[in-house]
């Protein structure tokens, strides 16, 4: 042991002087924040840490910060370990998850004393309620969207996706713009069919819940038929890519088929147009996804981009919380933050920055405004093994595409798979 | 003349991917994913500054942060495994071939599943957040990949030698660092080199263990500047990318000089 | 012979890694194998249902563990194969062979990051590289990179193109083998095939026999190519579903654990049944000793 431990003494030294930091003075809290993103996000973030710091002079905040595709490993390992850090930021597919299984805190008895959410109106805040309770605060709204190439669309004759274009209505101007546009290789739309908020929104325009409050599966095999069957006769038509491009698609932006320059149209959400412009060349705007019937709301609702929960295990609730607070809710932390992570929820901050928005970020926001009035309230939060679900939907479809399986077929074993899927769960 | 041929060929293929990151590196972010040539319409250097700048930190820091972790590594490779090899090869006890055995076992257990009882273990120690999970291990011969190596090269030693060094009255110690280290330079460097190209290259263990950007590795600070959902700088990540080969591939042609050439004239006697 | 207990002082480094670091996790992985565990909430007791479930009622696990051998069979000769060749051209001397080694390295290098899934994409796709190069020659090919019917064979290209490690490994073997042995037998005038068969390949044994037995191993326990070319999903159609990448499903994607744990011991007794069959036969065509 004795070599283990001189090693380790000398390491210890080496890694101290690595990170070339030393706190001396002495601190109330020392807290640890942990997010996903990219380089402009970190540099908002610790912007806005240190700006805390200042005021706060006896509070550290430490930043963790990796990219969305290993950022659950990390969050799992350490929650594993009952070493998650204090604040967390938390995507609305997987609060359920942590909140459920009691790795996070919650906040109701922060409301009004640490954690300031007056200018949050109910339905913003609802978004972060599990079974209940409030367990994350929305560091954003956002909702899912269209993000398309206007211009193209214009120049091809089929007039910009302007609510409400019908489902229906949408394959036929989807198989029309292909056969304008007359370049190989070149659709429409990418294939949402196997994308679960596309069939969200679907199934909520039919009148059906895609998860019930209960936990179960909300269509039935005719449904996920008739669902199979748009795609299939899209793919026929020509509006939408084949399924051997659309398998490049790995969820991301970098491999959708819009930036990889074989449609025209992907299936996204508000906040990230910024994200698919960096990307892209053609000016890209937003639109509603189809609608239902005229007259019926869309199957869409808001819902927060991305929210900040805080660890059950944490060892500074109340430091923790006020944190918490200046991230939503003070208004110079907004202006630092801007509509980086969606569009605030907070009213006071989104008075403060809409006047500096560039033009992307005005756009995301007047979108969020516009289809306020169309969009349905929140959803039942979904089951657990709703990601196992959304995993089965995506191959199912594939099937369909590559023609292994019929609709009809498809949508049977799907219906199947779903009902065991949620039973094991 | 024809295998020289076939070498610069294949070379082509093998360069491809770098040539088309360094044309990457020089591309808008909006260009990267629709082009495939390897000529990038201008030279612009901007994703270098904006990649070197890095996640506030700066690139180079990372720079340090992965020599010091690697150098360590190599150390601790060097040293233990060849312990544990010439234990395993040159000298009798009892158990000997069970503890090859259990060497080998270690190899074949997927990482995914002692990964969270590892990260408690390294918990309790704690290390979490510090470089030691990344480099103590690799002082105690973790790595059974390289004592597995070393132990098939010094089984090409002739027995004879150590013999007859035994004859001489050696002891163990001086048989392993007078007669079987200098016989083995070159697996040595491969050791030496493969450690140190591993380590550089990993991004799982840094990934779970480091916590502070300052402490970050260049693979690290690579994945920083993506983002899969939202906005990514891919020019920065590519330019980034194409300086975290550079190292490596300098050791790879100073490797040669050093070590190889100077052995294959002596031979083993 | 030398003292015994001399054995137990070199290896005490790895007593130390073994007893403290490696022996600790892979018990307690064992263990979580009988349970139940979301990894958030504490392990659960279910005795062998894992392994039940594993033997009786996983459909999607026949079709990875398919992949997988298909995997294994085919990269691994010819990653060999190829890593062979290469060395025994290099090891001719050629001139600029710190040029060429490094070359040849140069994809291991970019391992797994994110850029070979771009690259990847960008040969493989329906209108890359390899689709343009085909179209020359009057070849239409798919798209094979996200083509069911093709995805996992060019995981296997990615294998053996990145054939650097076992490469090095052979050169460093053929640096070993003394030369006089060669001159001993160019004065019997044997013909260079013959000189390989007879000499190099049999001096070769032992570095065959590690890189053999590695990449078999690497190959039953491959994640990140899959991992970072189908994005995590084994798509398309779980074509490229191999056996860690739905054990790692199992553990982050969907917190079970204890499922994945008992998958994963399950793949280690098959690697050592493999590896023992492996040393086995060893003693039969392994020479040690110049």
């Amino acid at each position: 042991m004795r070599l283990n431990s001189l090693t380790r003494r000398g390491l210890l030294a080496a890694s101290a002087a690595l990170a070339g930091t030393s706190s001396a003075h002495a601190e109330a809290a020392r807290l640890r924040l942990y997010w996903w993103g990219a380089t402009d996000r970190a540099e908002r973030t610790n912007k806005t840490s240190a700006l805390y710091m200042q005021q706060h002079p006896d509070i550290a905040i430490v930043g963790e910060t990796v990219g969305w595709g290993d950022y659950w490993t990390r969050l799992a390992t350490q929650a594993a370990g009952r070493n998650l850090p204090d604040l967390i930021q938390m995507d609305y597919g997987y609060i359920y998850e942590y909140a459920r299984r009691k790795a996070l805190l919650p906040l109701d008895g922060f409301v009004g004393k640490q954690l300031d959410l007056s200018g949050f109106t109910p339905s913003s805040i609802e978004g972060g309620k599990v079974d209940g309770k409030i367990y994350g605060i929305s560091l954003g709204l956002n909702s899912t969207s269209l993000v398309y190439d206007r211009e193209a669309f214009a120049k091809f004759g089929i007039g910009p996706l302007e609510w409400p274009v019908t489902w229906a209505e949408f394959a036929r101007r989807a198989a029309a713009f292909t056969k304008a546009a007359n370049k190989p290789g070149y659709f429409a739309s990418s294939d949402a069919g196997g994308s679960g908020p596309a069939l969200d929104v679907w199934l909520a325009e039919r009148g059906k819940l895609m998860f019930t409050a209960d936990g179960k599966f909300g269509g039935d095999a005719a449904d996920m038929s008739e669902w199979f069957s748009y795609w299939q006769d899209m793919r026929v038509a020509g509006g939408c890519v084949p399924p051997d491009a659309q398998a490049l698609d790995k969820a991301d932006i970098d491999s959708s088929m819009l930036t990889l320059g074989k449609a025209a149209v992907a299936w996204a959400n508000s906040n990230q147009l910024v994200g698919y412009q960096a990307l892209n060349k053609a000016k890209l705007d937003l639109a509603m996804y189809p609608a239902g019937a005229p007259g019926t709301k869309s199957g869409q609702y808001l819902k927060p981009s991305q929210l900040m929960s805080l660890a059950s295990t944490t060892k500074s609730p109340d430091e923790a919380a006020k944190l918490l607070s200046f991230f939503v809710a003070d208004v110079e932390a907004g202006k630092i933050l801007s509509v980086e992570r969606g569009i605030p929820g907070s009213k006071a901050v989104r008075t403060a920055i809409d006047p500096n928005l560039d033009p992307l970020g005005k756009r995301m926001s007047s979108y969020i405004a516009e289809i306020s009035d169309r969009v349905r309230d929140l959803p039942p939060p979904p089951p657990k093994g709703a990601g196992e679900v959304l995993a089965m939907l995506l191959r199912t479809n594939e099937t369909v595409g590559f023609k292994r399986a019929t609709t009809a077929d498809a949508a049977k074993s799907f219906v199947r798979e779903v009902g065991e899927i949620l039973a094991r769960a | 003349m024809f295998a020289h041929a076939a070498l610069c060929t294949a070379s082509l293929v093998m360069l491809y991917p770098l040539l088309w990151m360094l044309a990457s590196s020089f591309r808008d972010n909006a260009d990267i994913f629709t082009s495939l040539s390897l000529i990038p319409a201008k030279f612009d250097l901007a994703a270098y500054a904006r990649g070197w700048r890095g996640l506030h930190t700066g690139f180079g820091r990372f720079f340090i942060n992965s020599t010091v972790i690697s150098l360590l590594a190599v150390i601790g490779n060097l040293l233990s495994c060849s312990l544990a090899a010439f234990a395993v090869t040159r000298l009798k006890f009892r158990g000997r071939d069970l503890c090859f055995a259990m060497m080998l076992g270690t190899m074949m257990i997927p990482y995914q599943v002692t990964l969270i009882p590892q990260y408690i273990l390294f918990l309790h120690l704690d290390w979490v957040g510090t470089i030691l999970p990344l480099v103590v291990p690799k002082f105690l011969a973790v790595d059974a990949f390289f004592i597995f190596l070393m132990v098939q090269f010094f089984r090409g030693i002739p027995k004879e030698l150590d013999e007859a060094a035994v004859m001489d009255g050696c002891s163990a110690w001086r048989i392993y660092w007078n007669i079987m280290l200098p016989l083995s330079l070159p697996v040595l460097g491969t050791v030496g080199v493969f450690t140190f190209i591993f380590a550089w290259d990993d991004f799982f263990g840094p990934l779970i263990y480091l916590t502070d950007v300052e402490q970050f590795t260049v693979q690290l600070g690579l994945r920083g500047f993506l983002d899969a959902g939202g906005t990514s700088d891919w020019a920065a990540m590519f330019a980034m990318a194409v300086l975290t080969l550079v190292p490596v591939l300098l050791l790879f042609v100073f490797f040669q000089r050093s070590l190889i050439q100077g052995i294959a004239t002596t031979g083993l006697k | 012979m030398m003292r015994p207990a001399a054995g137990h002082w070199f290896l005490l480094p790895w007593f130390l890694g073994f007893f403290g670091l490696t022996l600790g996790p892979a018990l307690a992985s064992l263990v979580l194998s009988f349970t139940a565990y979301d990894l958030i909430e504490p392990p659960r007791w279910v005795g062998v249902a894992n392994y039940v479930r594993i033997v009786t009622a996983d459909s999607k696990l026949a079709e990875s563990v398919r992949i997988t051998l298909l995997y294994v069979v085919l990269s691994v000769p010819f990653k060999l194969g190829f890593a062979l060749a290469v060395a025994m051209v290099l090891n001719r001397g050629i001139a600029g062979l710190s040029v060429y080694r490094a070359l040849f390295y140069l994809p291991s290098l970019l391992g797994a990051s994110v850029a070979v899934a771009v690259l990847w994409r960008q040969v493989f796709s329906g209108d890359g590289l390899l689709h343009q190069a085909l179209l020359l020659v009057g070849i239409h090919s798919p798209s094979f990179v996200s083509d069911p019917d093709y995805a996992i064979y060019t995981l296997v290209a990615l294998s053996v193109w990145q054939f650097g490690s076992p490469m090095i490994i052979f050169l460093a073997g053929l640096r070993q083998i003394p030369r006089d042995v060669y001159e001993a037998a160019s004065l019997d005038g044997a013909r260079r095939f013959q000189q390989f068969w007879r000499i190099t390949l049999p001096l070769l044994t032992p570095v065959l026999f590690f890189n053999l037995v590695v990449q078999t191993i690497d190959a039953f326990k491959a994640f990140t190519p899959a991992f970072i070319i189908s994005g995590g999903t084994g798509g398309p159609i779980n074509s490229t579903l191999f056996y860690t990448l739905y054990l790692y499903q199992e553990a982050f994607g969907y917190f079970r654990m204890g499922y994945a744990a008992a998958l994963a011991w399950l793949l280690v007794l098959a690697i050592a049944a493999v590896t023992a069959t492996a040393f086995l036969t060893a003693r039969r065509w392994v020479h040690y000793e110049a």
